[in-house]
């Protein structure tokens, strides 16, 4: 990219307004398309059917545009995913903190995804989300679980939110909307 | 090169019109297609890439699986921009690679979406690359939205859900079928593209019930269709009730004619062209039904759209097959559209003439067609040389200006499949017609004089070698023989040298002169036509050595080659050059694949010098060749018959079963070609257990079962019967093969030791009177019957009872017959009460039958019938009369 035109979107982002997209990504039912109906609506529904391939939306906070690919977590898909996160500003990667069972399962998923060339240094946010049910993991248990101290090459963050209660969802909104801004 | 200006000009202009992505490059283009993953998108040149990727895959550039699922995922981060015309390119590109690309399902979700969205444009195409994409599972779950789009009251949008219905037909039938309601209401739509649809999907989900089928025409042709697409559909769909329904009708009006003849009156041209057709197509139609119908083909004849007239013209010229006479009001203006620009139509309307055209008006056509030869291209002068051919056929008395035609157009320039028509069709007139045949030699004579074409010149010297002799004044045609060998290239000099061989051995009178030319080839530069020379001469006498008998010299030069010719090459180039000499003995004699070969004759055209002499004939003499080969045939006496294949066996059965029926004196043998199909099997000790207790009078004297039957290699059974000798016995035999089966290996082709014994039933096999009549024609039946006399004649009536036509009846007759039906009259014109037909053959014993039988229908189709039989011998006259007392 040229001088001039870094300049031109040094200009722009002063203006105008910013633009950072993101891959929501974890197994099926963790609650994803949940997450981004809450995100953009902040209405939330039991009733889903399974994503099947993506979705795309457009989420404007503030002065942030957020493009949002929302993946299937279906088995079938998950080799899809990294076709998705490439040159994303961050991966947003959410557990299902209530079924133990299948942690050990997304935490392959994850470390597989993040041994991917094409995804080096991309920020993680992972967010355990489904705290309203009892039971569920602590954020100690689920970074220890998850493995996510073993990730050295990039920024890893990780929330417990509840999509159902709107819990902890303004934290990860300033969370996304502060790295908008480091992807330039 | 210098080229005036305006030239120039011309080139520009030309060049403006070509596509603006001829040339582009596919690695390019796939460069290109990277600004889809640009986070800033730039729709219109999006558009643009997938444009140029579309022209790629339509002019048949193939991508890579890797290509394809790059270019696929970058496409699907499309989905993000808003932009109408970019998401639709998205939807095309998708469309287009979904075959290639495993990962097609992910954009499942992002369809799903678009179907329910508020565009309408975005929802027509997403329900159309979704139903592309989708499973049965899937299916289920977007069927509630497919269901609602069908009568959504967009056009655009139910138009795309019909049509994905159509599709999904015929993967999920079972889902589609549950529509019916939807679909039903869509019928009714105003928009005339969806009631199209609807009608088109209504009836393929109900195709398979003939009364809901029944049921919806009812309906439909009495209410509101107005999409002319949909009326030309309903006409289709009428014409099959009709189709189906006809043979429940005894008598009475037609079911649903009176709305095909409605559609006429229709204001939409296709809509009445549509109609005409589905008249002059409905079984058995009445000059009554076929006259309104022919009345707008002839207006349509005259219209200024090209279209309409070919339309016309070819619809018409079918008719002219089955009803001549219903067509001749048009020829006015057929024979205007003879000089109409659009070559297709012209030579329809010239071949619509021929076949509608009489005697009289012969002379008159062949003068216009002379004129019309020279402006059309190779492949419609084909079709005009066969119509001439067969017209000549029908007309032997014409043949003079009819050969003189040919004559004349095989002087001028052309092609050689053009020429190979004419020249065949000159030899089929030779051989039909008696009276052709020396001028016809003479043409062909002159043809050869100036054939740039070795293929032909060959097959026409093998023809004269033939026929030449058989001449009054042989010696004319030495001349044009010998030229050949001066002039011509060796291939052709060497087949001169052969005819004039023939020649020298036929005629007792040339041979002297004969020998003198042959001795000059003596010192021809090629060796070919050098040992052809040689050996002539030695066979013949020529060089005074010892002279073979006479026969053997005949059975050397006219002789057919007594081998398949396929095995005889296969054999030769087995054969390593070694001490031992080849054996022609050693050529196995069995034909393979014969029964497919067969099968195909009956149907063929009549073969002109691809298989001389005459088809028929040359697989008489394969049968008698095989059979006379087997000891136990050989005192049968002369193969009087051998019928066409008989399948025994429906198609792509484990095994493939059909029967020759061999007629002898005394003798009946039945060849059962059996072919196995299955690789994984061996047969051996196959038979073919036959039951004649339906046949009293024959009595089963010989079998010869086939040791061993291998996977695709054709082999025969023979069973023979004795019957009484002269005395046309007819009968029933029921048939079972019995085989012991065993396992091959199809790795090894080793077949295991052990078999197990199974029987496979044939179906059954009739003898019938008609198998011990051959179908041969005469030229003249008039002077044949006058020549015949009346003293074997008989004469008796017979009633035929109730029948649905007279054609029908007069083609029971001949078929029970199975004489050869002269000078066309087995074509009954359409509507006429009488009818008279002439027919010839010869019967069992070599006796010469001809047959004129007069047919009368009256008012409730009982059909009656006067038979006169005149034949060498009386007791035939009457063994004939007893045929068809009986049948």
């Amino acid at each position: 990219m040229g001088l001039w035109e870094a300049f031109l979107n040094w200009l722009r982002s002063l203006f105008f307004k910013q633009e950072m997209e993101l891959s929501l990504i974890g197994l099926q039912n963790a609650g994803k398309t949940s997450l981004v109906n809450v995100i953009a609506t902040g209405g939330y529904s039991e009733d889903m059917i399974p994503t099947v391939g993506f979705n795309m939306r457009k989420v404007t906070k503030g002065s942030v545009t957020i493009k949002l690919w929302d993946l299937g977590g279906q088995p079938r898909f998950r080799s899809m995913w990294e076709r998705y996160c490439r040159a994303v500003s961050a991966i947003v990667y959410v557990v299902d903190a209530a079924d133990y069972e299948n942690v050990h399962v997304s935490k392959s998923e994850l470390h597989d995804l993040l041994g991917k060339p094409s995804l080096y240094g991309i920020p993680l946010l992972v967010l355990g989300n489904k705290t309203d049910k009892p039971g569920a993991l602590s954020k100690e248990d689920l970074t220890e679980q998850m493995g996510l101290k073993s990730i050295s090459d990039r920024e890893v963050c990780c929330f417990m939110i509840s999509c159902k209660n709107s819990t902890n969802i303004d934290t990860v909104i300033d969370w996304l909307v502060k790295h908008s801004k480091s992807k330039n | 090169m210098a080229q005036p200006l305006v030239k120039k000009d011309d080139d520009r202009d030309d060049e403006a019109d070509y596509s603006p992505f001829l040339g582009i490059e596919k690695g390019a283009v796939l460069q290109e297609a990277r600004v889809f993953n640009d986070p800033q998108l730039d729709a219109r040149r999006c558009s643009q890439v997938i444009t140029k990727l579309l022209y790629l895959l339509n002019q048949g550039e193939t991508f890579t699986k890797v290509e394809a699922t790059e270019v696929f995922f970058s496409v699907t981060k499309l989905f993000q921009s808003r932009d109408i015309g970019l998401r639709r390119m998205v939807y095309l590109m998708i469309k287009e690679l979904s075959p290639s690309a495993d990962e097609v399902i992910i954009v499942t979700s992002s369809l799903m979406k678009d179907m329910n969205s508020k565009t309408d444009m975005y929802r027509a195409n997403a329900i159309r690359v979704l139903c592309r994409i989708t499973d049965g599972t899937l299916l289920t779950q977007i069927e509630r939205y497919l269901k609602q789009a069908i009568v959504d009251k967009n056009p655009v949008v139910a138009s795309a859900a019909l049509v994905s219905g159509i599709h999904l037909l015929q993967t999920n039938p079972e889902i589609v079928k549950r529509w019916s309601n939807e679909v039903q209401e869509a019928v009714q739509s105003r928009a005339a593209l969806v009631q199209f649809h609807a009608l088109g999907l209504l009836h393929q989900i109900r195709q398979n019930d003939r009364l809901a089928v029944s049921k919806l025409v009812t309906s439909l042709t009495r209410g509101t269709v107005r999409s002319p697409l949909a009326q030309c559909l309903l006409i289709r769909y009428t014409s099959q009730v009709i189709r189906e329904s006809a043979t429940n009708t005894q008598t009475g009006d037609r079911p649903f004619y009176d709305f095909l003849e409605g559609c006429l009156r229709h204001k939409a041209e296709m809509v009445i062209f549509e109609a005409a057709r589905a008249i002059t197509e409905l079984n058995g139609v009445t000059s009554r039904e076929l006259t309104p119908a022919i009345t707008v083909l002839q207006l349509f004849l005259s219209s200024s759209k090209p279209v309409l007239r070919f339309a016309a013209v070819r619809t018409l010229n079918k008719v002219a097959m089955t009803h001549p006479m219903a067509v001749t009001n048009c020829n006015i203006d057929m024979e205007s559209l003879i000089s109409d620009q659009n070559r297709s139509i012209a030579t329809l309307a010239i071949t619509t003439l021929l076949k509608t055209g009489n005697e009289s008006s012969v002379e008159r056509l062949m003068k216009q067609i002379t004129n019309f030869m020279s402006d059309i291209a190779d492949e419609f002068k084909i079709v005009v040389v066969e119509a001439i051919r067969s017209l000549c056929l029908k007309f032997p008395l014409k043949y003079r200006s009819l050969m003189n035609f040919l004559s004349n157009i095989l002087r001028e320039e052309g092609g050689f499949e053009y020429k190979k028509a004419i020249v065949d069709s000159i030899v089929i007139l030779i051989r039909d017609i008696p009276d052709a045949k020396e001028s016809g030699l003479l043409h062909l004579c002159e043809f050869i004089e100036d054939c740039e074409f070795t293929y032909l010149s060959t097959q026409i010297l093998h023809f004269l070698g033939i026929e030449g002799p058989k001449t009054s004044d042989p010696s004319k045609y030495i001349r044009y023989i010998y030229n050949r060998v001066h002039l011509e290239n060796a291939t052709v000099r060497a087949s001169a040298v052969s005819t004039l061989a023939k020649f020298g051995a036929m005629v007792d009178s040339l041979k002297p002169r004969i020998f003198v030319l042959l001795r000059r080839c003596l010192f021809d530069s090629d060796d070919e036509v050098r040992d052809r020379a040689t050996l002539y001469l030695n066979t013949l006498g020529g060089d005074g050595s010892v002279v073979e008998t006479d026969k053997d010299v005949k059975d050397f030069l006219f002789g057919s080659l007594d081998l398949p010719l396929v095995n005889f090459e296969t054999s030769l180039k087995n054969y390593e050059p070694s001490e031992e000499p080849f054996d022609i003995n050693s050529v196995p004699k069995e034909i393979k694949s014969q029964p497919l070969a067969e099968k195909k004759a009956p149907g063929k055209k009549p073969t002109g010098l691809g298989a001389p002499p005459t088809a028929p004939a040359s697989t008489v003499d394969a049968y008698e060749k095989l059979l006379s080969a087997i000891p136990e045939f050989a005192d049968f006496g002369k193969l009087f018959k051998s019928s066409a294949p008989v399948e025994l066996t429906e198609a792509e059965t484990e095994y493939s079963v059909n029967v020759v029926k061999h007629i002898f004196d005394g003798h009946v043998v039945f060849q059962y070609n059996c072919t196995n199909t299955i690789p994984e099997q061996l047969l051996e000790q196959v038979t073919v257990a036959v039951d004649a207790s339906e046949a009293e009078e024959f009595s089963q004297v010989v079998t010869k079962p086939l040791r061993a039957l291998p996977y695709d290699t054709p082999g025969q059974i023979f069973v023979a019967f004795e019957k009484p000798e002269g005395v046309p016995a007819v009968g029933k035999f029921s048939n079972m093969l019995r085989f012991t089966v065993k396992e091959v290996d199809t790795t090894t082709g080793e077949a295991e030791e052990d078999g197990v014994e199974d029987e496979y039933q044939l179906e059954d096999l009739e003898v019938v009177a008609a198998d011990y009549m051959l179908r041969v024609g005469v030229s003249n039946f008039r002077n044949a019957w006058e020549n015949m006399g009346v003293d074997c004649e008989r004469v008796d009536e017979y009633g035929l009872g109730p029948r649905e036509s007279l054609a029908e009846a007069v083609n029971a007759v001949i078929n029970l017959l199975g004489m050869q039906p002269c000078e066309g009259t087995e074509v009954v014109p359409s509507n006429s009460r009488s009818h008279t037909s002439l027919l010839s053959g010869v019967y069992m014993g070599n006796v010469k039958v001809l047959v004129r039988i007069a047919f009368g229908i009256d008012g409730p189709k009982e059909v009656a019938m006067k038979l006169a039989v005149r034949s060498e011998d009386e007791t035939v006259s009457d063994a004939i009369h007893e045929i068809v007392a009986s049948g």
